[in-house]
């Protein structure tokens, strides 16, 4: 019989480790050439790893959720043949040995000190699924004992009462896997800070109801979003610093700040599992009818997947508001290569100072994140007091 | 009535002796009430014919009452002192046990010998010895050891009722024990331990005199707030492995406390068994209290140094329940 290890392999040039998610085949089962062996979570994404001889799976020696590097050794296949396929791989070693194998394929058996426990508290742990690696024993040589897996079972559950079944590892949706690129992008490569103000929305409440009634039959009801996005446009035109992107690498010479011509606006919609951001271009150029329209076509797309391209990408700022039900107010992460993003709280009674007395107002708070490379507090300040002010103006193109 | 284990063990003879016309009493000076008067006036009641002086032959002895229980007689034989009957081991080990299997069960040996064991008061090393394992060790061999007079009087009367033969070893310590006995108790089987103190926290195993160390030691660690379940298994063969999971499953820790040596005791064996049946209970390894691997000493301070006792049962609980002490 003749043995040839499986190992890792390197899929793409920065990958280093892979989680193992589950095997496809079980020991004894027979395997043939390229037939999918395994599958493995890497930083991109969940991948199958081939056989690359064919025989009968003999051995594994990973199991789900372990860690291993590229060339590490998961498992043996027996090939059947005389002549080993691979000299370095004739034999298994004997864990942690170095032998005559490459040292890059070396199997670094995970063997670390071995965990003592009593036999009752091994079983009531398995029962609880409790690791008793993790639990201290109280016992002679750390011995873990029943009391402990007991104590470390009630902690659990205080901790995470009532008890929830493990959801096994999922692998990610392509909306999911596009959002999580784009948000880690922002996170690791835009510095970000926020400034906040509350805007009275007294005066808007009454203007949408107003222009709402004004509007002819069938047409789409105004959203506080209609007029955030005219607001916003607005806004943007008058601070033309912000109204752009930031491009390149800061070291590079290359890097430079990209205007853009005319307010596009993203709107981040909730959708099952995730969050769409359909782009509004030119929006100085609309009343709110007409934005109301556009939402209401844009959102409705969107729901379906049906979005064109350009739908989803070239503006330079987003509006991000969690409604009626929403925090009083959050911090949103920019969507890049947009250099801002509004995130507005849900409206709420508040007392307020006004004209020097208290009066209870209704009220929304407005964080706004800015990318630090594109603009400065100063500037951010500013476009976030004239945005209040257009919001509770009554100053509204409604056509 | 409390009477003296000696007196109860009389009176379980004496009724037996009435009750059942084929059981006889054989043994050394037993016409006389034997080495320590436990026969003492049956002879006069029941006839020399039915209570018999024997020779000074522990083999010859041995021979006579396995022969009379294979005519089907119920005799009962004092081996006084079991430290005598390695006298008696070949007709023990190879007649008396193995009959009712050689014959493919048309013969049985209705005999009980009845032998004292175990140190009191300076007997020496020759007339001190627990050696109840070396019995466990013939399949064919009942051995009971009972840890008080009722106990006695109720596994005496079972073991001549059984139609089997019955090492029956009473703890010299025992005989000046008193108890009263419980009118009319059913009489309790061969094979069946009993609980002699219920708790949670660890189970103490014993038998014969032990499990009143044990239950000292119980009592010692209940003032701890530890609660000790005693078990007393009366009958060393058949073994109450039922018994004895019940409880481990409850505790999760064993003692097993004899006054014999450890090595090779009657504790080994059960320690094993647990390890084998029980091992998924365990929450600590099974400990043994027993005599150290020596002969009993003569000088009544070294005896007393040597012989296990409900400190030593205390001590190992402590180390059974302590955190990595």
């Amino acid at each position: 019989m003749t043995l040839v290890a499986v190992e890792i392999p390197k899929i793409g040039l920065v990958m280093e480790t892979a989680r193992l998610v589950r095997w496809l085949k079980n020991v004894g089962d027979t395997v043939t050439v390229g037939e999918p062996l395994l599958e493995v979570e890497t930083e991109k994404s969940i991948i199958e790893i081939e056989a690359t001889v064919s025989g009968r799976l003999v051995e594994i020696l990973m199991q789900p959720d372990q860690e291993a590097k590229v060339g590490d050794q998961i498992a043996w296949i027996d090939t059947g043949d005389a002549q080993p396929a691979r000299p370095s791989a004739a034999e298994p070693p004997a864990s942690g040995t170095k032998g005559a194998l490459p040292s890059a394929v070396v199997f670094e058996a995970p063997v670390g000190e071995r965990i003592r426990s009593t036999p009752v508290a091994r079983r009531l742990a398995a029962e609880h699924g409790v690791d008793v690696a993790r639990i201290t024993g109280s016992g002679p040589r750390e011995r873990v004992q029943l009391e402990d897996v007991r104590r470390a079972i009630g902690a659990q559950a205080a901790k995470e009462a009532p008890t929830v079944a493990a959801r096994a590892p999922q692998g990610l949706s392509p909306m999911r896997r596009a959002l999580a690129r784009a948000m880690t992008l922002s996170n690791a490569t835009i510095p970000q800070f926020t400034v906040e103000r509350s805007v009275d929305v007294t005066m808007l409440q009454a203007l949408r109801a107003e222009f709402s009634a004004a509007l002819a039959q069938g047409s789409p009801t105004l959203s506080v979003n209609d007029f955030l996005l005219q607001a916003v446009a607005r806004t943007l035109l008058e601070f033309p610093s912000l109204n752009a992107t930031f491009s390149g690498d800061p070291e590079s010479p290359d890097a430079r700040i990209v205007n853009a011509s005319g307010a596009h606006v993203g709107l981040v919609v909730a959708v099952e599992n995730g969050l769409l951001v359909p782009i509004f271009h030119d929006v100085e150029q609309f009343g709110l009818a007409e934005l109301a329209r556009r939402r209401v076509d844009l959102v409705e797309r969107g729901l379906k997947g049906r979005l064109k391209r350009e739908e989803l990408e070239g503006a330079t700022f987003s509006i991000s508001n969690l409604g009626a039900h929403g925090p009083d107010r959050f911090t949103a992460i920019i969507n890049p290569p947009q250099s801002a993003i509004l995130a507005v709280g849900r409206q709420r009674d508040a007392v307020v100072a006004r004209y020097g007395t208290m009066e209870v107002r209704p009220i929304c708070e407005l964080t706004l994140a800015v990318d630090h490379r594109v603009a400065d507090g100063r500037l951010a300040s500013a476009f976030l007091a004239r945005l209040v002010e257009i919001l509770e103006d009554r100053d509204w193109r409604l056509k | 009535m409390e009477q003296t284990f000696i007196d109860i063990l009389r009176r379980a003879l004496d009724e037996e002796l009435a009750r059942d016309a084929s059981v006889h009493l054989l043994g050394e000076d037993v016409a006389t009430g034997g080495a320590f008067g436990v026969t003492r006036g049956l002879a006069q009641k029941f006839g020399a014919q039915r209570v018999r002086n024997t020779p000074i032959s522990e083999a010859a002895i041995t021979g006579l009452a396995t022969g009379a229980a294979l005519c089907g007689l119920k005799p009962v034989l004092e081996i006084m002192f079991i430290d005598f009957a390695t006298l008696a081991m070949d007709c023990l080990v190879n007649q008396t046990a193995k009959y009712r299997y050689m014959s493919g069960g048309q013969l049985a040996v209705p005999l009980v010998v009845r032998t004292q064991a175990g140190a009191a008061g300076g007997a020496a090393a020759q007339h001190s010895q627990s050696l109840e394992a070396w019995f466990i060790h013939v399949p064919g061999l009942v051995v009971v050891a009972p840890s008080s007079p009722a106990e006695a009087y109720g596994l005496l009367k079972s073991a001549i009722r059984l139609g089997d033969p019955v090492l029956f070893i009473e703890h010299k310590r025992l005989y000046a024990m008193k108890e009263a006995l419980a009118d009319s108790a059913a009489l309790p089987p061969i094979g069946k331990a009993r609980i002699a103190r219920a708790g949670k926290d660890v189970t103490l195993i014993a038998y014969s005199a032990m499990v009143h160390g044990a239950l000292d030691a119980a009592e010692n660690l209940a003032r701890a707030g530890i609660s000790a379940e005693v078990i007393d298994l009366r009958t060393l063969v058949p073994l109450d492995m039922a018994t004895i999971a019940a409880s481990v499953t409850k505790t999760h820790r064993v003692l097993i406390a004899h006054e014999a040596v450890r090595n090779g005791g009657v504790g080994a064996e059960i320690a094993a068994r647990i390890g084998t049946e029980l091992f998924d209970e365990l929450d600590a390894p099974v400990l043994r209290v027993g005599c150290p691997f020596a002969p009993i000493p003569f000088a009544p301070e070294l005896e007393r140094a040597l012989l296990p006792g409900s400190a030593d049962i205390v001590r190992a609980v402590r180390q059974l329940l302590g955190s990595a002490a």
